[in-house]
C-alpha cells in the first residue's frame, strides 16, 4: 500500500531537482557540441589521447573523426527482418512446483513479396535439477532470475540462427534485430566457467550468423550511454595522458574538503566536469537529421576483450522519433555492404513501428507471459500435478498473499 | 473431429461460438467471410444450417486497436505484412435448421454445433430444401438482434437465385411474407420492393 500523501512530496521535489538539471543541460549539450567540432581534423590526436588514457568510464574508441555523420541509404527493394525476443516465469520457491518457463516469440517479415510473414511463439519448461541447479566455481546455488535471463538471452539468439539459416537457404537478404544490448554486461564479475559458457554460447551463435553472412544488430531506444562524450571528456583534459586514478583536480577538492577548518579555498574545477552527465542520445539528436547515423565506435567494455571477431561496435541512429544505439559485431562494421543492410533496417523498421522497429515490437507481443497467462500455467501445473497424484501445494507465504485476513 | 465428411479444403470459417439459436465462425480468410444473407453449414455428423447475419473485421487482440496507415492494400501487404496477421474476419448465424438421414430439416438442432467446427457454404440442393416455404422466414423475424428486414431480402433473393430466379418462387415467398408481416403494410412493401429490385 502506497502512502500518496508522502510519496507526492517527493515526486514534487524530484521535479524541481530535475528542472534545475534540465536547464544546465543546455548549456552542457552546447559545450559537448563544440567540443566534438573542435576535434574533427585532430581526431587522430584525440584518438591517440584515449588509447593512452586510464578512465574511469567507459570511452568510445574509432577509426573516424567523432563528427562523421552518414545519410540514409537505399533499402534493397526485397528484404527479410528477423527478431525473436523472449519473456519468462521466474523460479517461485512459493509456487507449487521449483521450475521456470522461457517463452520465445519470433517474427519473420518478408518485405516487398507480399509473402505471409511468421510470427509464433515457442515456450519451454525446465524443471530438471541440472536446470535448476548449477555449479559454479565449486559452488552449487539454485538457479537464479539472472541465469534465467542468460538463458532467455541465449535461445532468442538461437532462434535467430535458426531463421536466419532458413531465410538465407531460400536466398533471402536477411537482417537480424534483437532488443537491447549485445554485450554481456552481467558477465564481468561472475565465475569464470559461467562467463566462459556463457560466452561461448553467444559467440556461437554470432559466428553461425557470420558465416551466414547474415548481420545482426541489437537496437537500444532511449540509451542512456555517454561513450562518445566520455571520448570528449579525455579530450578536455589537460593531463597527458589523462589518467581518472591519479586525477591532480580530484585530489584537489578532496584536500579541501579536508581542509574545512582551515582557510577557505575554492579548488579549482576538475576539467572534464562541464559536459559530465550529458548523453550521446542528447548529442546526437542536435547531430543528426532523420535518418542520418553516426560513425561506428567500438566499445571499450572489458567483457569484449574475449569476443574476438564479434568484438560490439555500435553507431547512433536518428529515426526520426529518437536517437537509438544500435550495437553490431566488428565483422558487420568492416563490412560496408552489410553496415548499409543495417543502418537503412533500422531506420526503415522505426518507420514502419512509427518509433519503434516493428519486427521487435511484434516479437515482443508473441512473447509476453501476462499475468493472466501466469496463472493459467500454474492452474495446468496444479491440475497435473493432482491427476498424477503428486503433491501440489503454495507456501503459507504465497496463501497468505492470496487470501490476506484483517 | 471437424474434418468428419467435411472437405477441408472447402471450407470458409470455424466455430467460435455457439448456441442452440445462434453461431459465431471466425473466417478462415481475412475479409473472406461469406456474404450478407448466405446459407452455411458446419460440418460433423450432425451438420446445422445457419443464416450469416453480422461480419465484422477487427484486431485479435482487444487492447490493439487498426490505425489508418494511408497506403494502399497492396502497399500495406508489401510495407506492412504483419498487420494482416493481427486482424481477423468473424461472421455470426442465425440457426435455421439441421440435417439428419432425411437432409435438412427446417428446426432447431438438438445440440448447438461443437466449437471449431469447420462452416462451408450450403449447396444448392441444401438452400432450396430450407427455403422451400416461408418457415425459415419465420427464424429471422423471431431471431433476436437481427437486422431482420434485410437479412429476409438477403436470403429471399439468394433463395430465388439458387433457383434461377424463378418467378412463380418469388410469388409464393411473397404471399408467406404477406401473413407473417400483415400487420405493417409499409415494411412489407419496402421489403418486397427491394427484393425484386
Amino acid at each position: 500500500m502506497l502512502d500518496f500523501g508522502v510519496l507526492k512530496k517527493q515526486i514534487d521535489l524530484m521535479a524541481v531537482d530535475a528542472k534545475t538539471m534540465q536547464d544546465d543541460f543546455f548549456a552542457r549539450i552546447d559545450l559537448a557540441l563544440s567540443e566534438m567540432d573542435r576535434w574533427e581534423e585532430p581526431w587522430e590526436t584525440l584518438v591517440t589521447k584515449i588509447a593512452r588514457s586510464r578512465t574511469s568510464w567507459l570511452v568510445a574508441d574509432t577509426s573516424g573523426p567523432f563528427t562523421e555523420v552518414c545519410s540514409r541509404p537505399e533499402r534493397p527493394a526485397k528484404l527479410t527482418v528477423i527478431a525473436a525476443d523472449g519473456s519468462q516465469i521466474f523460479p517461485d520457491r512459493h509456487e507449487i512446483a521449483n521450475c521456470f518457463l522461457i517463452n520465445v516469440g519470433y517474427v519473420v517479415l518478408h518485405y516487398g513479396s507480399s509473402e505471409r510473414p511468421i510470427m509464433s511463439s515457442e515456450p519451454s519448461l525446465f524443471y530438471e535439477e541440472e536446470d535448476m541447479y548449477h555449479e559454479w566455481a565449486g559452488k552449487r546455488s539454485p538457479v537464479t532470475r539472472e541465469i534465467v535471463g542468460v538463458k532467455r538471452n541465449a535461445m532468442e539468439l538461437d532462434k535467430v540462427v535458426s531463421l536466419a539459416a532458413q531465410a538465407k537457404e531460400e536466398g533471402r537478404t536477411v537482417v537480424g534485430l534483437t532488443d537491447g544490448t549485445l554485450i554481456l554486461w552481467m558477465l564481468e564479475g561472475k565465475p569464470y566457467d559461467f562467463r566462459r559458457e556463457t560466452l561461448q554460447t553467444t559467440l556461437n551463435g554470432l559466428e553461425q550468423l557470420r558465416q551466414l553472412r547474415v548481420p545482426i544488430a541489437g537496437y537500444i531506444s532511449d540509451p542512456g550511454s555517454a561513450d562518445v562524450v566520455n571520448g570528449l571528456r579525455v579530450g578536455l583534459c589537460p593531463e597527458q595522458p589523462p589518467d581518472c586514478d591519479r586525477c591532480p583536480w580530484k585530489a584537489a577538492e578532496a584536500q579541501a574538503l579536508l581542509n574545512l577548518d582551515g582557510e577557505e579555498q575554492q579548488p579549482e574545477p576538475i576539467p572534464c566536469e562541464p559536459i559530465a552527465g550529458v548523453t550521446d542520445d542528447m548529442l546526437y539528436a542536435r547531430k543528426l537529421k532523420r535518418g542520418e547515423r553516426s560513425g561506428v565506435f567500438r566499445s571499450s567494455s572489458k567483457i569484449l576483450e574475449d569476443y574476438g571477431p564479434h568484438r560490439i561496435c555500435f553507431f547512433y541512429v536518428h529515426t526520426g522519433w529518437e536517437i537509438g544505439r544500435v550495437e553490431i559485431p566488428e565483422w558487420v562494421a568492416d563490412d560496408c555492404e552489410l553496415l548499409e543492410l543495417v543502418h537503412i533496417t533500422v531506420v526503415d523498421q522505426a518507420e514502419k513501428g512509427r518509433g519503434y522497429p516493428v519486427v521487435l515490437s511484434e516479437s515482443h507481443e508473441r512473447a509476453v507471459v501476462r499475468g493472466a497467462d501466469r496463472d493459467i500455467f500454474f492452474k495446468f501445473l496444479k491440475d497435473s500435478f493432482v491427476k498424477n497424484n503428486v503433491k501440489a501445494e503454495n507456501s503459507l507465504k504465497q496463501l497468505k498473499k492470496m487470501a490476506a485476513t484483517v | 473431429m471437424a474434418l468428419a465428411n467435411v472437405d477441408i479444403e472447402e471450407y470458409i470459417g470455424e466455430v467460435i461460438e455457439s448456441s442452440t439459436s445462434q453461431f459465431v465462425a471466425e473466417s478462415r480468410e481475412l475479409n473472406g467471410a461469406p456474404p450478407f444473407g448466405a446459407f452455411v453449414k458446419t460440418g460433423g455428423v450432425i451438420p446445422v444450417y445457419g443464416l450469416v447475419y453480422n461480419v465484422c473485421t477487427h484486431s485479435i487482440e482487444p487492447n490493439r486497436r487498426a490505425t489508418a496507415y494511408g497506403l494502399t492494400e497492396q502497399e500495406l501487404r508489401d510495407e506492412q505484412p504483419q498487420i494482416f496477421e493481427l486482424l481477423k474476419t468473424e461472421f455470426e448465424a442465425v440457426i435455421v435448421g439441421y440435417g439428419d438421414d432425411r437432409g435438412p430439416r427446417q428446426m432447431l438442432p438438438p445440440q448447438p454445433p461443437g466449437i471449431h467446427r469447420f462452416v462451408l457454404p450450403c449447396a444448392e440442393f441444401e438452400v432450396k430444401a430450407l427455403t422451400n416455404n416461408g418457415d425459415f422466414l419465420r427464424c429471422v423475424l423471431s431471431g433476436n438482434r437481427l437486422p431482420a428486414d434485410d437479412l429476409i431480402i438477403a436470403s429471399v433473393r439468394h433463395a430465388w437465385a439458387a433457383r434461377a430466379f424463378d418467378m412463380p418462387y418469388l410469388v409464393g415467398i411473397g404471399k408467406d411474407l404477406c401473413r407473417l408481416i400483415r400487420d405493417d403494410y409499409d415494411r412489407l412493401s419496402s421489403i418486397m420492393r427491394r427484393i425484386s429490385q
